[in-house]
């Protein structure tokens, strides 16, 4: 019997797509409801804002942007 | 962050969750009919609406194939999937016996047949007022008006926005401010949140952000449907405490909803008749008047105006970018009327396109409106300002902070492209260039990925299909009908943003068997 499941459809990069994953596996995978492929992943509603928030500090760790030249003024 | 989820409240999905029997009452009303025709319909929509009005018999589905060309299959089944959704067409179930069919609803089509032929002593269209008119209210005067209460409501959302000393001008010239019903509705609709932190004691949500940023259409809808729903809601309590009542709310929530549309289609400046109003509709005029959608005089509440905020109500959503740009053009139109010129708004800045944006993304507006200036605070970081002018820049951190706060890369483009001066317009139509210089444009999509990693969108997955041939069925139709966003023919899996169509379809293909 087909089976409609709520929940939020996510879209990323591969490299994303594994943190996420692996955010999942150390939280006793309370995020994650399907692995879908390579770049999406279907996750639970109700989680999706705390595990952006694992995301964020995750990303602050490593990555640095560049800021444009200044220009004075 | 999905563009999805931070779009405000629309029309569309307030209908959209409304059932069947809602329309068949809803269509009772000539106005209603025609307003969601002119609305709320694709182009293609329609044509097959105005072909299937006057036809004598059902038309078979296949005959529609001769009409559309292939490749516009998609669009087809959009128009299609949209008629449905809103109740316009019905389509029989597919038989194995029977070629399917399709008509207009009977309600749909006859007010629709009243509103072109203009029979009937339904009312539909408002009861213009008999009693004299005072001279003194014209367009320009409820254009005055109107534009007064909606700047009103505006300011008291931007001026929740938590501003640093420099940029904000807003508070100062800031008075009044909407009645505390408007600002309780906003309150309820999570536009603004209460904060003790902030000055005014509430504090801006996202959503509150994008409502900023939209076009003064959309703004007034979703004002409204919230205004709708708190009602509803309202209701639906007082019918609970005195136990299982009459179906009385619903019909109210259809009544007012219909008076929306009515009031769409008055004519501007004109005075129509409020005795004429059934009670519902009078009880909704004070919050009217609050929204400044319509105007009533102090002296004679028997008549009531409609501004140029309902009249454009079912108009196209593009027509108007934002109240101002809408107002200027209308009294643009007005000029040669001598009456209008004297009482015409003062046209600020903000009613005509005053922003330059440089290739180093400096930016200067040439503006004195606290409201423009508290809109662009919102994603600039304005450093000086003059009498008539502030300058500014976009940095990274002001851009991200904005995207931070809900607004998207292209809300602030398409903003900052519609409120161009028009020396840039100029500039860039005599050179064949965008408005906006591609460096700055490109710089802000790419300040927004940067900070999003991932598009997420809130839907349903389809699994554990029986047998391959139901999975590619429905998956097909998802596709067809544009609600298809991810599938996997390996795991006969798909992803749908929307499932009361699918649905349906299960359902009748379950009866079809």
């Amino acid at each position: 019997m087909v089976k409609a499941v709520r929940g939020v459809l996510i879209e990323c990069e591969p490299a994303i797509k594994s943190i996420l994953v692996h955010i999942d596996s150390t939280h006793h995978h309370e995020f994650i409801i399907e692995d879908l492929d390579e770049t999406h992943l279907f996750v639970k509603e109700a989680m999706l804002h705390i595990l952006k928030q694992k995301l964020e500090e995750r990303l602050k760790e490593t990555y640095r942007p560049e800021e444009p030249l200044e220009d004075s003024d | 962050m999905s563009v999805a989820q931070q779009q405000s409240y629309q029309l569309s999905d307030y209908l959209e969750k409304l059932p069947g029997t809602t329309f068949r009452k809803l269509y009772q009303q000539p106005s209603t009919a025609f307003a969601i025709f002119r609305r709320m319909l694709p182009p293609l929509a329609k044509v097959f609406v105005q072909a299937l009005l006057y036809a004598p018999a059902p038309l078979l589905l296949s005959e529609l194939d001769v009409w559309v060309r292939p490749e516009g299959k998609m669009h087809r089944d959009r128009a299609l999937s949209i008629l449905r959704s809103l109740h316009i067409i019905q389509i029989t179930p597919p038989g194995k016996d029977k070629p399917q069919e399709m008509q207009l609803t009977t309600n749909f089509r006859n007010s629709m047949r009243l509103a072109l032929e203009g029979g009937g002593s339904h009312n539909s269209f408002g009861v213009p007022s008999t009693l004299p008119v005072d001279p003194r209210i014209d367009i320009a005067y409820l254009d005055h008006y109107a534009r007064k209460k909606w700047e009103d409501i505006l300011h008291y959302i931007v001026n929740s926005v938590p501003v640093d000393g420099e940029t904000g001008g807003g508070g100062s010239s800031f008075s009044g401010g909407p009645k505390a019903s408007v600002k309780d509705l906003l309150l309820i609709g999570r536009l603004v949140e209460r904060r003790p932190d902030t000055r005014g004691g509430v504090g801006i949500t996202q959503a509150g952000f994008t409502f900023l940023l939209q076009e003064a259409n959309a703004q007034v809808w979703t004002l409204l449907l919230l205004w709708l729903e708190a009602a509803d809601r309202a209701k639906s309590a007082a019918e609970q405490a005195k136990g299982p009542a009459s179906n009385a709310a619903k019909s109210d929530s259809i009544d007012m909803l219909s008076f929306l549309f009515m009031l769409a289609s008055l004519e501007l400046g004109r005075a129509y008749d409020t005795d004429a109003l059934t009670e519902t509709r009078r009880n909704m005029l004070p919050a009217l008047v609050d929204f400044g959608l319509i105007y009533i005089p102090r002296e004679d509440t028997r008549q009531y105006f409609p501004t140029r905020l309902a009249t454009t109500l079912t108009s196209s959503a593009s027509a108007l970018r934002s109240v101002s740009s809408g107002f200027s053009a209308a009294t643009a139109n007005n000029l040669g009327d001598a009456a209008s010129l004297g009482t015409t708004p003062d046209s600020s800045g903000a009613s005509k396109g005053s922003i330059i944006i440089e290739t180093n993304y400096r930016l200067y507006a040439y503006t004195s409106s606290p409201l423009q200036i508290a809109v662009l605070a919102l994603f600039t970081h304005l450093n000086m300002r003059f009498p008539g002018m502030v300058t500014g820049r976009l940095t990274r951190d002001s851009i991200r902070r904005a995207i931070g706060f809900g607004i998207t890369a292209d809300q602030i483009i398409s903003y900052l492209a519609s409120h161009a001066h028009e020396q840039m317009v100029r500039a860039a139509a005599a050179t064949g260039r965008p408005v906006l210089p591609p460096t700055v444009v490109d710089q802000i999509r790419l300040w927004q990925i940067e900070n999003e990693r991932m598009t997420t969108s809130a839907g349903f997955l389809f699994k554990d299909f029986d047998s391959l041939e139901e999975y590619v069925s429905l998956s097909s139709y998802a596709e067809e009908i544009g609600v298809l966003m991810w599938k996997s023919d390996r795991k006969r899996m798909f992803y749908a943003n929307k499932i009361e169509q699918l649905r349906d379809y299960l359902k009748s293909r379950k009866k079809a068997e």
